[in-house]
């Protein structure tokens, strides 16, 4: 019997209807003062509610004109789990003759509580109106001009923005001079900087390259000195070819090795390659590549 | 394959940058064009109509200051109701403006000579253009300022009672008169 009682006290306890459906509420708005017509002012409703419980969006006042002197302009509703985040502002358009007190209306957020059904009673919390006081913008006793009443002038059209097309053309023309400037060394317009990279390649080639494949080395070496040299280049042509190009001459000794290398190994039978043989070929590119560069 | 895939891919975008190159000319040129052509109206000085019509909006504007200027109202306002939706919302703002300056203008005219049939109509759409103008930019001082000379003189009718103000039995002595006008101070 006892426990029976007990039972009938705790059940109001268990019935899913929550007085308050708000944890956290709170309005944060602006100063009160310092207004005048035309001005906006926000308004920033905190709501956090209890679990199960959402906003009703439409309980909201609606965006658009409050009454003759108040419109709200934006209604905006940020939620994150059961906080709920709306900013609302409003603009005054009342001209007041000396300081006024007006007054934000206040209206009443609505909840839904899981599945509402009609006879349930709506959970509901009330946002209070809000003071603020307005200030006029002209004396009472209005200021005349040549022309009666003083006014503010038209505003004069601005003239138009061109910042945009000068980056445009700034940066078409930066594209289309490198894009021609390359089509152009593509296609030998440039063939001193070409000669520029002539062992700077012929390296890059030689890199990949072991004794084995030394006929192929020698000719990559040929290529480019043919190539420096506007001919074919041959031993007996070398004194010419340091009088077009004296700052080679400073490794006259390691060319002719080459150039004595290079006919034993085409024109000589049974020529043994070894690696030194190689790696004294890739030095002489190497050096090669120094004086096109500038930097022997 | 893969050079050849280059050299097209250069080839085009050499033509692309040479295009945008020619259209960036053209744009600044017509902007150069058109800015005289603003600087003209503010100064001024009519330009042909036809260079109006087909330029940007911006033109428009100052065609319709030029008319506002020599008091040519009703061709500033044509040329104004063409651009009300044209541009950006500070150039809307910035149209509306004009076109409240444009009514409160000629509703101070029509006050001048007593003529309030026609005043009234005219201050109220001053005032909704200034409105309209303050819901798009509200960092506007000067649509304020003519937003209230407009109010003053046409005050709206709805009164504002705090609790703080007199009761309704004294309210009827502190209505705002519907005659446009504003008080002239002491005699």
């Amino acid at each position: 019997m006892r426990i029976l009682l007990i039972l009938i006290l705790l059940l109001p306890g268990c019935s899913g209807s929550i007085n308050t459906p708000v944890s956290y509420f709170n309005v944060e708005t602006p100063r009160p003062f310092g207004y005048v017509i035309g001005d906006e002012i926000p308004q920033r409703i905190i709501i956090e509610t209890r679990s199960g419980i959402s906003l009703q969006a439409s309980s909201l006042p609606a965006k658009g004109q409050i009454n003759r002197w108040l419109n709200l302009n934006q209604v905006t509703i940020k939620q994150s789990g059961q906080r709920y985040q709306i900013d609302l502002r409003y603009q005054v358009f009342y001209a007041p003759p000396t300081v006024k007190a007006l007054t934000l209306p206040g209206f009443t957020v609505q909840f839904n509580q899981g599945e509402n059904k009609p006879e349930e009673k709506m959970l509901s919390q009330s946002i209070p109106a809000w003071s603020f006081t307005l200030s006029p913008l002209r004396e009472l006793v209005v200021r005349q001009t040549e022309q009666g009443e003083y006014l503010r002038p038209d505003s004069p059209p601005q003239l138009l923005e061109n910042t945009q097309a000068w980056y445009g053309l700034s940066a078409s023309l930066t594209v289309t001079v490198l894009t021609a400037a390359y089509l152009s060394f593509l296609y030998g317009f440039f063939p001193k900087l070409l000669r520029r990279t002539l062992f700077k390649q012929a390296l890059r080639k030689l890199a990949g390259l072991s004794k084995t494949d030394m006929e192929q080395v020698l000719s990559i070496v040929h290529y480019a000195l043919n190539t420096l040299n506007g001919q074919p280049l041959f031993y007996n042509q070398l004194s010419d070819f340091y009088q077009r190009n004296p700052q080679y001459r400073q490794i006259s000794a390691k060319l002719e090795w080459f150039f004595n290398y290079s006919n034993r190994y085409f024109f000589s039978a049974g020529m043994i390659t070894v690696t030194p043989d190689l790696q004294q070929i890739k030095d002489l590119c190497e050096q090669c590549r120094k004086i096109e560069r500038g930097s022997l | 394959m893969i050079r050849r895939i280059r050299h097209i891919t250069l080839w085009a975008v050499l033509l692309v940058g040479l295009l945008t190159i020619l259209y960036s000319v053209e744009s600044l040129y017509s902007t150069h064009h058109d800015n005289q052509l603003i600087q003209q109206l503010t100064t001024g000085q009519d330009v042909v109509v036809n260079q109006v019509i087909t330029g940007k909006p911006e033109l428009r504007l100052a065609r319709a200051f030029y008319f506002k200027q020599k008091h040519r109202y009703e061709e500033a306002l044509s040329t104004l109701s063409l651009i009300m939706d044209k541009g950006d919302k500070a150039f809307q703002a910035k149209a509306r403006y004009n076109l409240g300056n444009l009514y409160l203008e000629q509703a101070l005219q029509q006050v001048k000579t007593m003529n309030m049939n026609a005043a009234l109509p005219l201050l109220g759409l001053a005032k909704q253009a200034y409105r309209q103008s303050l819901a798009l930019d509200s960092s506007n001082w000067d649509s304020k300022y003519n937003l209230e000379v407009a109010m003053r003189l046409l005050p709206e009718m709805d009164s504002i009672i705090m609790p703080d103000d007199d009761g309704p039995i004294n309210q009827k002595s502190q209505l705002w008169t519907t005659v446009p006008g504003f008080p002239r101070g002491l005699p």
